[in-house]
């Protein structure tokens, strides 16, 4: 389809379309790369369709056997198989007792990401304000490149280093403070494990995990403000702090909103990093450090359980609970994208903020 | 029109990648079928088996029970030396994945500490269950200072459900009179992988306490109770690893990582057993539970071993199944490869050695069952 769009687009006959005007023209170089760049072409799009379509092909026993039930019930549970008996729901049947609800799943998904949005969205931006307005020219350079190296960082190493540094001294040193907080915030009271593993230390390696692609596209924004704006407000008699207010922050707010979609976007995905710390319990948290489990997590966890389930039920299930994450994921995405490709015009929102 | 071939193209590149992958993994079989004469049987306890040396290599792979897998890395030198065209190679992916993969044809064996589910035979024709050794699971638990804590089924049972929350719980205390015990929250950690262990473990639990057995039963996974407290790990070392990290916890582990356990100075508890006595894991007791348990082991050799009778019995005692599917053995030397591992595996003058058996605290086949594992051996062919 896109081929197709460009080759009937709108460039005019001349130069450009040299050499194309019949394939018996063409050098053999030229017919293989025609070959090549299309096949390379069509891989991603018809890889995302295979995908969606054998994900709802697979999931769609599972959507019959499970109804609402999917969505209303926080058990996930392969069932039984070694009772006499199956349970059918629905003219489809499944082990004993198997009941595929994603409720616990969506719920950690959406604390553990939304926590770690809360975090990194002001330490991104109080880090890139002070980088780019207070911290000297000389150290910016090599700040920036430590910024986008903690993105390269595998999600395997903080996955480690949450569930065997961070977490043992969040439970011995930070929780039992943030606890004094259960006064007001009846779910930070705790208990909490002994090794740190749950909902809160696994947000905050998301958050960790996040920082860079919120700070790095709010560093480009922040950039991106016209000198002319900021000089102009200096020469003004504003304060720094009036600058960044009255400039700064308007201008790349929207920006940001849409950094915070895409960094969101990652966080409802991480898996491993997740796996290793959130305790891996199927159960809705108990307060914000209890153990849980998300979607991605989740799946990871139970495909092996799932795989020995002899009607293949289990693993249908499974497959509806990547096709609702792979919805949610594209979803934030998307309008990740649609915000950042409205602020990307020429419109200098300097001012609305005022 | 151009640009809907191209399309065509690569959506078969995808599928045929998509086919290819899953397609993968297949035997590694490769040596062409042996002669009769070429294979004369080596094996003093087998002699309606056909067994020996593979005329090719063959890498027999092997991969499940993480309780079994301590034992099967002391087989793995072992065969190659009695056998040098037959190496194995073990994982530990946990009972479940055995299951999974000795079904699909992913491993020559899976390693199960659970016997297959009736649902799992019908559904696969020809699958097997072969036992090569017994073993036991210990109940450890993290508490400073007091050792051989008393503890039935039935406590357990309430402890993983949350009900029993406290050590100083009247329950715990009514079992260990002049023991005091702290007043600490317990912490049940629990296997999140599908576990062998965790069905022999949800077995007693389900013969000891009619709440758990109409409630989360038993299987290599179950819909455990929440608890606010709970932790989980990914097979038995990891189970060790936490308990050591957590005090007040309490876990359940295959005896072949007990020894880890114990050096770790957790604390390993007398179970209650169907006879009201309270018992550790050891030989003595393992093998009172098999004479208790084993007289009468049907040919698919499905038998549990739990809860039995006698002042000595250990209450948590399995076989340690090696999981067949002959339908996937592609070639009559792959197959003489697995019956000569076995026979060579339950042999007390070949792989069963004391040694090996005691250093996983595991105890050999008893002889009464030899001749239905003989007969089902016999009956792998390629």
């Amino acid at each position: 389809m896109i081929l197709v769009r460009r080759r009937t687009g709108g460039l005019p006959a001349g130069p450009a379309r040299v050499g194309r005007a019949s394939s018996a023209d063409l050098s053999r170089g030229d017919r293989i790369l025609r070959w090549v760049s299309g096949i390379a072409a069509t891989v991603p799009f018809a890889g995302l369709a295979v995908i969606v379509v054998i994900m709802v092909i697979w999931a769609i026993p599972a959507v019959i056997y499970s109804g609402t039930t999917f969505f209303t019930s926080t058990k996930f549970f392969i069932g039984n198989l070694y009772a006499p008996t199956l349970t059918v729901s629905n003219g489809i049947s499944a082990p004993h007792g198997a009941i595929y609800g994603a409720l616990t799943f969506i719920i950690g998904t959406l604390s553990s990401s939304l926590i770690a949005l809360a975090l990194a969205v002001p330490i991104s931006v109080g880090g890139v304000l002070m980088l780019s307005e207070w911290i000297p020219r000389r150290l910016e350079g090599p700040l920036s490149t430590f910024l986008e190296l903690l993105a390269g960082i595998p999600s395997v190493v903080f996955g480690f280093w949450g569930l065997t540094v961070l977490g043992p001294l969040l439970a011995q040193h930070v929780f039992p403070t943030l606890a004094r907080l259960g006064v007001v915030l009846p779910f930070l009271k705790g208990p909490w494990a002994f090794n740190g593993q749950g909902l809160l230390t696994a947000s905050l390696v998301l958050t960790l995990m996040i920082i860079p692609i919120i700070a790095s596209t709010t560093r480009e924004l922040v950039k991106r403000v016209p000198v002319l704006a900021r000089e102009g407000a200096l020469a003004l008699g504003m304060t720094r702090y009036e600058m960044v207010r009255v400039v700064i922050i308007p201008y790349v707010r929207t920006g940001i909103i849409a950094s915070a979609l895409l960094g969101w976007g990652r966080a409802l995905g991480e898996t491993i990093a997740v796996l290793l710390i959130i305790g891996m319990a199927n159960n809705p948290p108990a307060n914000a450090y209890g153990t849980t489990s998300t979607l991605a997590s989740g799946i990871a966890n139970q495909l092996d359980a799932a795989l020995s389930d002899f009607t293949g039920m289990a693993v249908r299930a499974i497959a509806e609970l990547g096709l609702f994450l792979l919805v949610i994921s594209l979803l934030t995405n998307l309008a990740g994208r649609l915000v950042i490709s409205r602020v990307s015009g020429d419109a200098l929102p300097v001012g609305r903020g005022i | 029109m151009n640009v809907r071939r191209h399309a065509s193209i690569g959506f078969a590149v995808i599928t045929g990648a998509i086919l290819v992958s899953a397609c993968g993994s297949t035997s590694t079989a490769t040596a062409p079928p042996t002669s009769a004469a070429a294979s004369a049987s080596s094996s003093p306890t087998a002699a309606a088996v056909h067994t020996g040396n593979p005329t090719g290599p063959q890498t027999l792979s092997e991969d499940g029970s993480s309780l079994l897998y301590p034992y099967l890395q002391k087989l793995e030198t072992g065969i190659t030396a009695a056998y040098p065209n037959i190496t194995l190679s073990a994982a530990a992916g946990g009972s479940g994945k055995g299951q999974t993969d000795a079904i699909s044809g992913a491993v020559d064996l899976g390693g199960s500490d659970a016997y297959l589910s009736a649902g799992q035979v019908s559904a696969n024709a020809g699958i097997m269950n072969i036992p090569i050794a017994v073993s036991a699971q210990a109940v450890n638990y993290n508490l400073t200072g007091i050792s051989n804590l008393k503890l039935s089924g039935s406590v357990i049972a309430q402890i993983y459900s949350g009900t029993i929350t406290m050590w100083n719980d009247t329950a715990i205390a009514a079992l260990n009179t002049g023991v005091t015990l702290p007043a600490t929250p317990i912490v049940p950690i629990r296997r999140v992988d599908s576990s062998g262990d965790t069905f022999i473990f949800t077995s007693f639990l389900s013969a000891t306490n009619s709440t758990w057995s109409n409630g989360p039963s038993f299987g290599t996974t179950v819909s455990w109770p929440s608890v606010q407290t709970e932790l989980s790990a990914n097979g038995n070392p990891a189970m060790v690893d936490t308990l050591h990290s957590t005090p007040g916890g309490i876990a359940y582990v295959g005896v072949s990582v007990e020894s880890t356990a114990l050096v770790d100075g957790l604390g390993e508890a007398e179970l209650e057993n169907a006879s009201g006595s309270f018992v550790q894991p050891s030989v003595t007791t393992i093998n009172a539970a098999v004479t208790a348990g084993a007289t009468n082991v049907p040919a698919s050799l499905t038998q549990s071993l739990i809860y039995q009778t006698g002042a000595q019995s250990y209450p948590i005692v399995n076989f340690e199944y090696l999981i067949v599917n002959p339908s996937k053995i592609t070639s009559s030397d792959t197959a003489l490869a697995i019956r000569t591992f076995f026979e060579w595996a339950i042999s007390t003058t070949g792989g069963a050695t004391q040694d090996d058996l005691s250093a996983v605290n595991f105890v050999p086949l008893p002889t009464n069952v030899l001749p239905k594992v003989n007969a089902a051996i016999a009956s792998i062919t390629g």
